[in-house]
């Protein structure tokens, strides 16, 4: 049984599906960029890959389509990501393998290629990062190798594109001739307890694909499989008994447990190749490099103030860097206000108009204006990620995160949802324990995110000096990072208790990012950002412009007090009143007046409260939605910016308890349904909806009240 | 074999459950399946498969489904079977000084193994131990007292060729340490992997098992996770990890 192939390669229509499996930071998804030229993620980080993307190209040939399956360091269905690599593997139907290993860690990596041989994959092996491995004085003998293995080897640089073509005419060459695949042998003791249970299996009716893998997992006692044949039927059952006699006999002729055993035997395999194909050894100092730069940025003492220090330079820039582009586009967005107000005569008085100019440009105008920020943000995290500055931060904040029930991969989802909560949460699928997956998601909306970011940026130059900002959009950030904490501990005291985790995690070398993927990373989250602009919150504008425009009030009080002689009034002053008369009419305005009660204690009015509303679509909203509910009062053309409204309407204390309000309080909608989706129950979901809602108002509660007593 | 001349091969997991039904039916006047799976420690459900087998090989009788019962070759080769573990189990614990779960974990993987004929011998090796007259008294005790047996006595003052023997091929222990007591710069290589389940199968995955050597690069700002070496990459293992990990320091 050298190459029995599950599927049918000749004569079948559609393209030829490829599946790339590897390690992490084996640069698997630049492999799948450059093969595909897809747009997508490509991190430092290991576990950045947690969805399936898939991807397609074509040659002259024939028409490939790609799957990027999650990066795994071994198969044995440790993590999500382990269950979904192995069953794509063995159930996928595949017609092509590419495994994608880094070459300079080639020890550990080929124990992965010897677990993807044993489900009897079509295969070809992609020597990546040769680049280093050459540098570091790696030779191997490529002809050897194949040999040996009986499939193609070929040496690729990833995120350079080299090595890319002869990758695709490996794949093509093994989708038309399935490759031989040496059968794995791991010893005689091994072989012979794989055969014993394959017999069982085959009996059991089991279809020869990826029989020695099976096998292997029954003899491993892996839950899934041994469930699996145990309730398949009785012969299931039979092989299920044959593997736990072959684990009793191996484990007491060997006098190691089974797993031990097996790892041995795999390692035995690899080093045995590699003495065969190492022509040359890598230098021990091929790290110099990495590891004097790690000497100062992983220091334990200048460690966390440096990575302090690096986050702030980014908020820094972030703010500043931010603000001539966002005049620019204020401008602009001003101008076609103008230009559409233009089609109208002067003094006329139209829905349409009105829908147009305050609804859909001052809505979305409003969104748009904060892109140069979110643009630099994701500028920044996006460099700290493919550099592997992020892997070293979750090194240097493990302790700190695990005291508070975090896990220090933890960190970089959190770390991703400054950038949006939705990336965020999916990425907390890297975290390998439910529990810690779940707390981090739970408190994940705490970060900041990208959406909130407007929000600060209209009410933090509204209240405080120039000199203040700074360290105001600090603070606020900080305090969502603590409060996350806190929460999170309370979450695994109560609700979440339990073991944590095991902490394993990979510390790749630095590595200079290239333009190119930094540049793609943050074109892509910024997309994200801009397509819930024109969709979402376009149709939330306008909606909001109807229920703050609809109903239309008929009479005005001050008309009548101004008849009646009681009040005297310039033109501008009875428009003015007018129009807030108009808005507390509205639909918007009677929600907003009928949560007033409940927000006062806050230090919120009405106003606050309807643009609030919005805010529970998209955060941003809150923006657009204060500039109309504000811009209505406003009759002349002297143009008076929102934030010196807000400055003149508010105190700075009513600023601050309604920013900690909405950093707290209930995120978007999409993330209330990501988390569902992710977390896989409407339980958790509305638990973190409720739960943080509650905790933000006692928040600004007490901010409030205490405040004003304090003065 | 006598159940081979029935039918077909009495395998081990068949002997198992012979031998279960065997002592359940040493209490009782039937073994219901209830007990049957209880004690093999798996549902009912996968009891019958197997029970159907010894049924059809004439071992049991098993027509009224809830109750079991030996046939006559049944009751015989389940004692066959018992008396081998019972044997074996005497011999690891009485003569070899295991602890009785232990001894009891060897017998079971041994008494399928076992031929009549190594049975026999070691049978009559017990009957000379407890009868005969011109064995050395007290011999078994010397042998439990001997540094050979056990690592923490003493070696005796008349040293035998067996204990050079034996310090010539058991290197002499050098200091261990756990992965977390390592100081930054220093190495060891690995001698034992003591986590368990999921978190032992990570560190396996990872290549930190037996004979690979370790180096810790650094500590984290409190001293926990730590930063090891080993294989040219670069890893970082929390206390409770590292300190599962027991290295021999060169």
């Amino acid at each position: 049984m050298s190459s029995t192939l599950p599927y049918k390669l000749h004569g079948k229509s559609g393209p030829i599906r490829v599946a790339l499996a590897g390690n992490p930071n084996s640069g698997k998804t630049s492999i799948f960029n450059a093969l595909t030229g897809a747009r997508q993620h490509v991190g430092n980080y290991p576990g950045v890959t947690v969805e399936k993307r898939i991807g397609s190209f074509k040659t002259d040939q024939a028409a490939f389509e790609v799957l990027d399956l999650p990066g795994t360091y071994s198969l044995s269905s440790f993590s999500p990501e382990e269950r979904i690599a192995q069953d794509e593997l063995i159930e996928g139907g595949h017609d092509v393998v590419v495994v994608v290993v880094d070459s300079t860690t080639l020890r550990r990596s080929l124990v992965f290629v010897a677990q993807v041989m044993q489900t009897d994959a079509n295969l070809v092996l992609c020597m990546n990062m040769t680049d280093e491995a050459d540098k570091a004085g790696q030779r191997i003998d490529l002809d050897q190798m194949q040999a040996l293995l009986g499939f193609p080897v070929v040496q690729t640089v990833g995120h350079k594109g080299i090595g890319t073509d002869g990758l695709v005419r490996a794949i093509f060459a093994v989708a038309k001739t399935p490759s031989i695949n040496h059968r794995l042998v791991l010893g005689e003791r091994l072989e012979t307890a794989i055969q014993e249970i394959r017999k069982r299996l085959e009996e059991a009716g089991r279809q020869s694909a990826g029989l020695d893998w099976v096998a292997s997992r029954l003899l491993i006692d892996d839950r899934h499989f041994v469930d699996h044949f145990r309730n398949l039927d009785e012969r299931g059952r039979f092989a299920v008994e044959e593997a736990e006699h072959q684990r009793r006999r191996i484990e007491s002729e060997t006098g190691r447990d089974i797993s031990l055993f097996i790892s041995e035997r795999y390692y035995g395999f690899v080093d045995g190749l590699l003495g065969e194909v190492l022509q040359c050894r890598p230098r021990d100092d091929a790290r110099a490099l990495s590891n004097s730069v790690d000497k100062v940025l992983a220091n334990r003492v200048l460690g966390l103030p440096i990575f302090a220090a690096v986050m702030y330079a980014i908020f820094w820039l972030t703010f500043t860097g931010g603000e001539p582009p966002m005049g620019w586009i204020e401008s602009g967005f001003s101008a076609l206000g103008g230009w559409i107000s233009g089609w109208w005569p002067a003094g006329a008085e139209s829905p349409l108009r009105s829908l147009l100019v305050d609804g859909v440009v001052g809505g979305v105008g409003g969104v748009i204006v904060f892109l140069p920020n979110i643009l630099l943000l994701f500028f920044g995290l996006a460099v700290l990620e493919d550099t592997g500055y992020m892997a070293r931060v979750a090194f240097l904040m493990d302790r700190v995160m695990h005291r508070f029930g975090l896990h220090g991969k933890s960190f970089v989802p959190m770390m991703t949802g400054f950038g949006c909560s939705i990336p965020g949460i999916m990425a907390t699928r890297t975290l390998e324990n439910e529990r810690d997956r779940l707390t981090t998601m739970l408190v994940l909306p705490l970060m900041s995110c990208g959406a909130r970011l407007p929000i600060w940026m209209l009410l933090i130059p509204a209240f405080f000096a120039p000199s203040w900002r700074a360290p105001m959009l600090f603070f606020i950030y900080a305090f969502g990072i603590v409060l996350a904490f806190v929460l999170a501990l309370l979450l695994r005291k109560t609700v979440l208790r339990g073991k944590d985790a095991p902490f394993v995690m990979e510390l790749p070398p630095y590595r200079m990012p290239t333009m190119r993927a930094v540049v793609l990373k943050m074109v892509e989250r910024a997309w994200i950002y801009l397509r819930k602009a024109g969709t979402v919150i376009l149709g939330i504008s306008i909606l909001m412009w109807f229920l703050t425009s609809y109903p239309k009030k008929d009479a005005y009080e001050v008309d009548a007090r101004i008849a009646a002689g009681t009040v005297q009034m310039t033109r501008t002053e009875i428009q003015n009143a007018r129009a807030a008369e108009d808005l507390r009419y509205s639909t918007a305005g009677r929600i907003g007046r009928f949560l007033e009660p409940a927000i006062r204690p806050l230090g919120f009015d009405w106003k606050i409260g309807t643009a609030m509303i919005g805010a529970f679509a998209a955060k941003e909203v809150f923006v657009s939605q204060m500039g109309i509910v504000h811009s209505l009062g406003k009759i002349d053309d002297e143009s008076e910016g929102l934030r010196e409204k807000l400055a003149r309407e508010y105190s700075p204390l009513v600023g601050l308890s309604l920013m900690l309000f909405l950093l707290v309080s209930a995120p978007c909608m999409a993330t209330i349904a990501v988390t569902r989706r992710e977390s896989g129950r409407w339980k958790w979901a509305l638990l973190q909806l409720g739960g943080l809602t509650a905790v933000a108002y006692i928040i600004s509660l007490l901010v409030f009240q205490v405040g004003r007593l304090v003065g | 074999m006598t159940a081979k001349a029935t039918h077909g091969t009495l395998t081990r997991a068949l002997e198992d459950y012979l031998e279960t039904i065997f002592r359940i039916m040493s209490s009782t006047p039937v073994a219901r399946v209830r007990d049957i799976a209880h004690a093999r420690d798996v549902r009912s459900a996968s009891v019958t498969p197997a029970l159907r087998r010894l049924s059809d090989m004439g071992l049991i009788d098993y027509a009224r489904r809830e109750y079991v019962t030996l046939t006559p070759t049944g009751e015989q080769e389940a004692r066959r079977v018992y008396a081998r573990h019972c044997v074996l189990t005497r011999f690891f614990s009485e003569v070899l000084q295991m602890p009785p779960d232990a001894a009891e974990r060897e017998a079971c993987a041994m008494e399928h193994t076992l031929s009549d004929d190594g049975m026999d011998r070691l049978v009559r090796f017990f009957e000379f131990l407890g009868a005969c007259p011109d064995a050395t008294p007290g011999f078994l005790e010397q042998f439990h007292q001997c540094s050979l047996v056990h690592d923490d006595v003493p070696p005796c003052p008349n040293p035998c060729p067996a204990s050079n023997e034996k310090s010539r091929h058991l290197p002499r222990p050098r200091p261990s340490k756990t992965l977390f007591d390592l100081k930054p710069g220093e190495q060891g290589t690995v001698v034992q992997v003591n986590a368990h389940g999921g978190i032992r199968q990570r560190l396996l995955d990872m290549g930190i098992l037996p004979q690979t050597r370790i180096r810790l690069d650094r500590v984290a700002p409190t001293g926990d996770p730590v930063w090891i070496e080993l294989n040219g990459a670069q890893l970082a293992l929390r206390r409770q990890e590292a300190e599962t990990v027991v290295l021999e320091v060169s």
